[in-house]
């Protein structure tokens, strides 16, 4: 465990220096600032559009920081000969990975925090109420992140960092739209269609499940029971798809 | 081996756990997200904006999206929700003709909730419509049968109607529709009557127009002569204590100067029940 | 009996680039063996498996046969790869991280005791040289600054055995220097060391033993000292009077100066040359044995092999 822990704290350390990573925390806290702004544009609930944009921007942000940073940390890594070093130690590859995994969990909770207490900030400075029930939805999306994060690491051992990259992205944006697809397939005929239709959805995330951004903005209770199977979901998905990406990297020959 | 063995056991058990949350997850009811958002939706300049040049696009995805979600609503007053959406999916695209003729009839199907404000709420979506797509005549048409069958509102059936029936290419059955209406409802004179469908008739376009003109005409004209000569059966009933007879007893009495005939030059017949007009309607023959 | 640190038996390996690539087969059933103490060079042409073989080695690459062991111990075992020293041919290192971080880093990776970390983190930066600059970003490095931060890395865990891929390229003289001079230090102190190169001297003058690779089996293996005795050696005689093209022996080299010429020779014909030139009357200024060199010995291997 000890090399796991070098290896996860050595990729942070990488990334908390890379300064492209300010970059895009930087944009997020500018769109969560400036949601005041579109909050003046509205007639009624202004705090309604600061959480919205703000939720948002935390969403979208933290998903452009894992793919970036997953290419950055684990691809580039695996790519190219930095990771002989480790390798060539007496550290197993299953370590290498989870490592690498947890530094870039690590990276893109950082960020997460950081966001959500610009935004907690930001509403109290607009409504005047310290609203906690955001950081449950920063919590939420970090789940997602986790998964997501799962998954560009197991692209960075089957392909090229850009195109691992653009897989990432191709998760997240079928990640959200499964549960319409889902619905929009049911109105198709033919058994087997609905067969596979249904496979296919099973297998893939449906990342919609983090989002209880509707609750959070509008105060409504959330049943416990979501939480506990949305917890449930993410760490079986996360624990799968790391299981699949080392039966992929241990018998992968590093050239 | 053996360990590959082992790492697809461990696949297959947290495929197993995925799908099993997956499933629980989607049994747990949750809030609507879109009836709430709906009256938040970002307003369409805005929206026309992140469409990124494709307003018609946006108008689409919404209403697409609107289409799916519809059996999904649980708030009672839905067709505000509606109006609020398909007002913004035609604020982004405006000839967008789908969207007023299925948003107004999705709006009808809601049998819950203030119905007059449904009513209103119908007719600003069809009014929109048709001031955004003056020629379309199958929009004011389907807003006349709309209002005719759902709301059973003629007066309004026959506003939509009319609107149609002055939209060029409309066609001629839909005038008819204004006319069966009008005198369905007594909406205008017996005069009015006669005179829309005589010019009806001069302008029927094949077989079956003609003999529904026809058949309007001849009633238009018997409900006028009714109007005319029934007064005079029940003013000599009450003078000589019988009904007449034949025309010829009121001739005779000096009421009329001839035998009155129908539009076909057909005598009418005197009802010895009720002593009443009776019109012996031949269209077929004529 | 002496103690071999480093086993490779029937090494064989495959590569398959893709769907629509022929196979290439690079270890074609490669074995030989590292004594304790020993440096043991392993020469070869560009392709001839050299990488692929350390690669396997290290547990980088996966044989498709054969079998290797470090200090006794299956290669894939944790404890072989404790006492196993690497070094990469161009290091990639971590472009944020200061020199003494990125060993720190290593150190945890080895197991190192944490307590003595530091200090052996010291020692060996001092060893490569690399003392005063440990402390600066390695993206502001040059090359032979992470070249050796690189063997730094390798020496860190005091290994048994160390092995390094081409070590001594990219380096200027004064860097092939120290790291000669620290390859020798550590191997009077016992540690095997096993590396490739394609600097020849360099690997004549510091090796006991050398490997020659081709094509993915290894052609010879010998101290360097026998493996060129055994090559033909050849005469230069050095003489005026008579023109080489007048010459009927076989030449390996020639040349025309402004007073004398030159000419090589092969052992065997030396006699002949001899009497060729007393019969042209030809005046012999000097005659020279030229010793063979490992250059030699490589080019005939590639030669016969067609490389």
């Amino acid at each position: 465990m000890r090399a796991t822990r070098a290896i996860a704290a050595n990729t942070f350390r990488e990334a908390i220096r890379d300064r492209i990573l300010y970059l895009f925390v930087g944009f997020a806290v500018v769109m969560v600032l400036s949601s005041k702004l579109f909050g003046m544009l509205t007639v009624g609930d202004e705090g309604k559009i600061v959480k919205d944009i703000g939720l948002a921007s935390m969403q979208f942000f933290s998903m452009l920081i894992a793919v970036m940073m997953s290419m950055i940390l684990v691809s580039r890594e695996i790519d190219n000969r930095t990771v002989f070093n480790i390798l060539a130690k007496p550290v197993r590859r299953w370590q290498f990975l989870l490592g690498k995994y947890l530094g870039l969990a690590m990276i893109i909770g950082a960020n997460l925090v950081l966001i959500t207490f610009v935004l907690i900030i930001t509403v109290f400075i607009v409504t005047g109420e310290l609203d906690l029930m955001l950081a449950f939805a920063g919590i939420m999306t970090m789940l997602e992140m986790l998964v997501l994060a799962a998954f560009a690491t197991l692209f960075a051992v089957l392909t090229r960092p850009i195109l691992g990259s653009l897989m990432t992205l191709a998760v997240y944006v079928v990640g959200h739209l499964s549960a319409d697809l889902w619905l929009l397939t049911r109105q198709l005929p033919g058994a087997f269609t609905k067969a596979v239709i249904s496979v296919v959805y099973y297998l893939l995330p449906n990342l919609e499940r983090f989002n209880f951004r509707t609750e959070v903005v509008h105060d409504l209770e959330i049943p416990v029971a979501a939480v506990g199977w949305t917890v449930v979901y993410a760490m079986a998905f996360v624990a799968l798809v790391l299981v699949l990406a080392n039966l992929r990297f241990r018998t992968r020959d590093l050239k | 081996m053996k360990r590959t063995i082992g790492t697809l056991a461990i696949v297959a058990t947290l495929i197993g756990v995925a799908v099993v949350s997956e499933v629980r997850l989607g049994a747990i009811p949750r809030p609507d997200p879109l009836g709430r958002e709906l009256l938040y939706l970002p307003s369409p300049e805005i929206l026309k904006i992140l469409s990124l040049g494709n307003p018609g696009l946006a108008a689409d995805v919404l209403y697409l999206w609107s289409i799916q979600y519809y059996s999904f609503f649980e708030p009672h007053e839905r067709f505000l929700y509606l109006e609020t959406i398909f007002n913004l999916i035609t604020d982004l695209d405006p000839l967008y003709a789908d969207a007023y003729r299925i948003g107004a009839l999705i709006m009808q199907i809601q049998t819950s909730g203030d119905q007059e404000e449904l009513k209103k709420a119908v007719a600003r979506i069809f009014d929109k419509g048709i001031r955004n797509l003056p020629k379309n005549w199958q929009l004011a048409e389907a807003a006349a049968w709309d209002f005719f069958i759902r709301f059973k509102d003629r007066k309004i059936a026959t506003h939509y109607a009319a609107i149609a029936a002055r939209m060029p290419d409309a066609p001629a059955r839909i005038k008819r529709m204004v006319g069966v209406w009008r005198d369905e409802d007594s909406a205008w004179t017996v005069e009015d009557s006669i005179d829309y469908w005589r010019r009806a008739l001069d302008d029927a376009e094949d077989e079956w127009d003609r003999v529904m003109c026809m058949g309007q005409l001849y009633d238009a004209i018997v409900a006028r002569d009714r109007h005319t000569l029934e007064p005079l059966l029940r003013e000599f009933r009450s003078r000589f204590g019988f009904c007449p007879r034949e025309w010829d007893d009121l001739i005779r009495a000096g009421a009329l100067s001839q035998a009155p005939v129908d539009l076909f030059g057909d005598p009418y017949g005197i009802g010895s029940e009720n002593c009443d007009l009776v019109a012996y309607k031949r269209i077929k023959d004529q | 009996m002496t103690e071999i640190q480093l086993s490779v038996n029937n090494l064989q390996k495959t590569f398959h680039p893709g769907l629509f690539e022929a196979s290439i087969e690079v270890l074609k059933g490669l074995s030989f063996e590292v004594e304790k103490g020993e440096i043991f060079g392993f020469l070869g042409p560009n392709g001839a498996g050299k990488t692929t073989t350390i690669k396997a080695i290290t547990e980088l690459i996966y044989p498709d046969a054969g079998e290797i062991l470090i200090c006794g111990l299956p290669h894939t075992s944790l404890d072989a790869k404790r006492r196993l020293g690497f070094m990469t041919e161009s290091p990639y290192f971590y472009r944020h991280l200061t020199g003494r971080e990125f060993l720190q880093f290593c150190g945890e990776l080895l197991y190192v005791d944490p307590s003595v970390l530091g200090e052996k983190i010291s020692r060996v930066l001092v060893e490569v040289g690399m003392e005063r600059r440990a402390d600066q970003k390695m993206g502001t490095f040059s090359k032979g600054m992470l070249q050796r931060v690189a063997l730094a890395q390798a020496l860190l865990g005091d290994p048994e055995l160390l092995i390094l891929d081409e070590p001594l390229s990219g380096l200027d003289p004064i860097g092939r220097r120290d790291v000669r001079d620290i390859i020798l230090t550590r191997a009077a102190a016992g540690t095997t060391v096993f590396f490739s190169s394609h600097i020849i001297p360099d690997v004549e003058m510091i090796c006991d033993r050398v490997a020659i690779i081709v094509d993915g089996v290894v052609r010879t293996i010998g101290a360097v000292s026998e493996l060129v005795s055994g090559v033909a050696a050849t005469y230069e005689a050095t003489f005026v009077g008579a023109a080489p093209s007048e010459l009927k022996t076989p030449l390996e080299g020639q040349h025309v100066g402004s007073g004398a010429s030159w000419v090589r020779v092969s052992t065997e014909n030396l006699d002949r040359l001899n009497r060729e030139l007393a019969g042209l009357g030809a005046h012999v200024v000097s005659l020279n044995p030229v010793r063979a060199s490992l250059e030699d010995l490589l080019m005939r291997h590639y030669e016969e092999t067609g490389s």
